[in-house]
């Protein structure tokens, strides 16, 4: 699988993207403006679930969305339980360290919002042929060089998570080790995220031409679109920002 | 340096995807081989498989005296090098040297070897003028040297190349076929894994030909090139030379002088 | 078709010009190679030509460039993309992924062209017949092979009608398989009279298809002329550029004698074999060596 629509004859299908875009933004909106904690999950299961086996995609859309989940669920639970600023409440002891009730929920709620966030949008762009979506943005005035770079950006998630793979693969082959403790992955960090980054900046380098030769632009005094430079300058800077950020909340590698 | 042995090896992808097939082979210590076929053949399942990215699902993966089930990748790295193909996908460091230097430090070698293992490999793939500059300052070309030096400088007894000539100008090939030649002088055990038949012809003695994820063809390169038919199976089309050989009628050859020679004799006799 | 005049260009930033003083005239319908080193400026020559640079890349561009009849300063870069189309080494990030199926996908441009449907469905079918991926037409252009996909990314661009088409690399990214069936491709456009800027590595592919061979070094034109003459000359090994195992062959059997001297090199596996299979050759008119860089 390497496109995320999925094409299925379903009412949720037939909406006019646009509709769906602004029912994602509204279940969000409703989610966060009534700012307790539990409502984004009751929304996700009880509206988004429902809707995404009305759309036939149910088995992808949990999948995908939990999968989205994970890693910001782990690591807001480790980190939030654990170090929590306020939090009093002792549940358990591990060493020197221990879990408080108050991070805990902390936790909770960045991860059910993250869901929910996650979810929604996914919702749309599962059920939106991105042809319809791009055509929709464009109709509402967006500028269509923007639109274009959203919509196919978004469609080629699945590709970065490819990409990942094989740069995991490429450092391991070079003694990296990526399983054991926290302090072992969290070394594992910059030699994954720094080629991730640089590959897509490359990519939407890529990408951004190849538009420019297929497209002519509703108006053709658009600007052209932002390029990284021949050079790839800001790739490289990119990598640099990467590089000092480590000294800051990484230890050495 | 130590031997490498597949015994009875098959992979089946999680989609399905049977990719190997019962594969049975062993590479002795000092062997440049390489590994040809269409896409989808095998080659790069079967590659993987020798620093344990993937696991056999059946038979299994012996370098030296260590089954790939039992260690890591990050400790089989230490035996086996894998230089992918795409550079982009593992340079991160500001400098060439730092990012050389990023696999022997993981391997826990001294400050001092380290020292001394990444200047080889620099000098070894004519990087050292470009030490201290940014990976990403240089030609696409000349990346894909920096990666192959940073596992060069690993030190490993089998080193694994990925598409090592894609991309590369004549310069470039030469050089990495300079750098092939030097590896192996050093005894060191060679794979490569490439479409480009002539770069193989050069610089491999033994050629694996694999199809449908089965060896269709081993053997040093007379006998693989005798069969054109077979390699027609999995689109390889032998060397120029020997195409050159065959449609004359000449007795097979992959180098200039041989078949000099023979088309020397075959003029006189006429 | 496309002309040069004096053209130099740098890229922003960088110190020295990538293309430095050339002048070119290619004719309408002729198929054109640009060989040369990593670095020599050929993919810059296409952007140059294509109205990329400066366009896309900012930077500064002297002397001039016209495109069928078309000073690229002068139009904006949406209306040269309808006439000089563009098609890059990676299939991969020319297929929009705005589009299900590979039938949809070459429509995308012509949709944005403002073209009526069952005009445009006509042609996406011709497009895709010429290049032999009709049968795929259902497909999604994600589930194909790279050659495959790089005919999908060729049709895009060719359904928008450009008279000019150029290539950057289209196969280095593909298996021998793709880059045969990427190369029938460009063999069956060609006929169709649209003239054709191809950059390549390999002198067998270059020797096969190009009626033209252009070699860049340092920003410059090098060497300009047919096939035949410009892939065999001695001073292609020094420029960087690979020269065919047959030619290198021929070449060491002429100072042998084992080639006739007054014959050209080959460049051809075919010319190879026929040279090879003259009867008479008098090896007393051998040559001194040139070029002996190979």
């Amino acid at each position: 699988m390497i496109a995320l629509y999925q094409h299925r004859p379903s009412p949720v299908h037939q909406l006019h993207p646009l509709t769906k875009l602004a029912i994602s933004f509204g279940v969000i909106v409703l989610a966060l403006g009534l700012g307790v904690d539990w409502v984004p999950l009751v929304l996700y299961l009880l509206v988004l679930v429902p809707l995404s086996a009305l759309a036939r995609v149910a088995g992808p859309f949990v999948r995908t969305s939990l999968r989205i989940l994970l890693p910001f669920a782990i690591s807001l639970f480790v980190i939030q339980s654990l170090f929590f600023p306020e939090g009093n409440t002792i549940l358990a002891r591990l060493g020197p360290l221990s879990i408080k009730a108050e991070g805990v929920r902390f936790a909770f709620a960045g991860t059910v919002r993250i869901l929910l966030m996650a979810g929604a949008l996914l919702l749309t762009l599962l059920t939106t042929h991105p042809g319809l979506l791009l055509t929709g943005l464009v109709q509402k005035g967006f500028p269509p060089a923007l639109a274009y770079v959203i919509v196919t950006t978004l469609q080629i998630v699945p590709q970065m998570r490819e990409r990942a793979s094989t740069i995991i693969d490429a450092q391991r082959a070079r003694g990296l080790e990526t399983q054991g403790s926290l302090l072992v992955r969290a070394r594992a960090l910059l030699p994954l995220i720094g080629p991730l980054v640089l590959g897509s900046l490359l990519d939407v380098e890529e990408r951004s031409l190849a538009l420019e030769a297929h497209v002519q632009r509703h108006n053709a005094q658009d600007q052209p679109l932002p390029s990284a430079g021949p050079h790839l300058g800001a790739g490289a800077q990119m990598v640099d920002c990467a590089g000092h950020a480590r000294g800051d909340w990484l230890p050495a590698c | 340096m130590i031997p490498l042995a597949l015994e009875e090896v098959s992979f089946t992808y999680p989609s399905g995807v049977t990719a190997l097939r019962e594969i049975s082979l062993t590479v002795a210590p000092g062997e440049s081989v390489a590994l040809i076929g269409q896409n989808g053949s095998g080659k790069t399942t079967l590659a993987r498989h020798l620093n344990g990215l993937l696991q056999p699902s059946s038979g299994r993966v012996m370098i030296g005296d260590w089954d790939t089930r039992q260690h890591t990748v990050a400790k089989l790295a230490a035996r086996v090098g894998y230089v992918f193909q795409h550079p982009e996908h593992q340079i991160f460091k500001r400098s060439v040297q730092d990012e050389v230097a990023f696999g022997p430090r993981n391997l826990g070698f001294a400050p001092a070897r380290v020292a001394q293992l990444v200047e080889q490999a620099l000098q070894a793939t004519q990087l050292s003028t470009v030490a201290d500059q940014h990976p990403h300052d240089l030609l696409p070309a000349l990346r894909k040297r920096v990666a192959l030096a940073s596992v060069l400088a690993m030190d490993t007894p089998v080193v694994v190349l990925d598409e090592p000539t894609t991309g590369q100008d004549a310069q470039g090939v030469r050089a990495i076929g300079e750098i092939v030649e030097r590896v192996r002088a050093g005894g060191r055990t060679i794979i490569t894994i490439s479409h480009d038949i002539d770069f193989c012809a050069d610089h491999c003695s033994r050629l694996i030909v694999l199809g449908g994820g089965r060896v269709l063809l081993d053997g040093p390169r007379e006998t693989v090139f005798a069969h054109g038919d077979i390699l027609e199976q999995t689109a390889v089309e032998p060397p120029q030379l020997v195409r050159l050989a065959q449609r004359l009628r000449l007795p097979l050859a992959w180098e200039p002088q041989p078949l000099l020679a023979a088309l020397e004799q075959s003029q006189r006799q006429r | 078709m496309i002309q040069l005049r004096n053209v130099s260009y740098t890229y922003p930033e960088a110190t020295t010009p990538a293309l430095n003083g050339i002048s070119l005239d290619i004719a309408a319908g002729e198929v054109c190679a640009v060989i040369g080193p990593n670095g020599a400026g050929k993919s810059t020559l296409c952007y140059t030509i294509a109205g990329f640079a400066p366009y896309h890349f900012r930077g500064e561009l002297t002397g001039e460039v016209v495109v069928d009849g078309r000073r690229t300063v002068e139009h904006p870069l949406g209306e040269l993309v309808k006439h000089c189309g563009l098609v890059f080494h990676n299939p991969l990030n020319q297929i929009s992924g705005a589009r299900y199926t590979v039938r949809e996908e070459p429509a995308f441009g012509l949709e944005n062209l403002g073209m009526p449907r069952p005009y445009m469905q006509a042609r996406v079918n011709d497009v895709l017949e010429l290049l032999g991926i009709a049968a795929l037409a259902e497909r999604s252009p994600f589930e194909l092979s790279g050659g495959q996909q790089q005919r999908v990314a060729l049709a895009s661009i060719l359904v928008m009608g450009p008279r000019v088409l150029l290539l950057d690399e289209p196969t280095s990214q593909l298996d021998p398989h793709g880059t045969k069936e990427v190369f029938a491709a460009i063999k069956a456009l060609s006929q169709t009279g649209v003239t054709v800027v191809l950059i390549e590595h390999k002198p067998e592919l270059v020797a096969e298809f190009a009626d033209r061979v252009i070699v860049l070094h340092g920003g410059q034109v090098q060497l300009d002329g047919a096939p035949r003459a410009v892939l065999a000359d001695p001073r292609l090994p020094p420029l960087g550029v690979s020269v065919a195992r047959y030619t290198q062959l021929a070449h060491t059997a002429r100072e042998r004698g084992l080639w006739p001297a007054q014959a050209p090199l080959p460049v051809t596996l075919d010319e190879t074999v026929a040279g090879f299979e003259l009867p008479s050759i008098n090896p007393s008119s051998s040559r001194p060596a040139h070029g002996s860089g190979q």
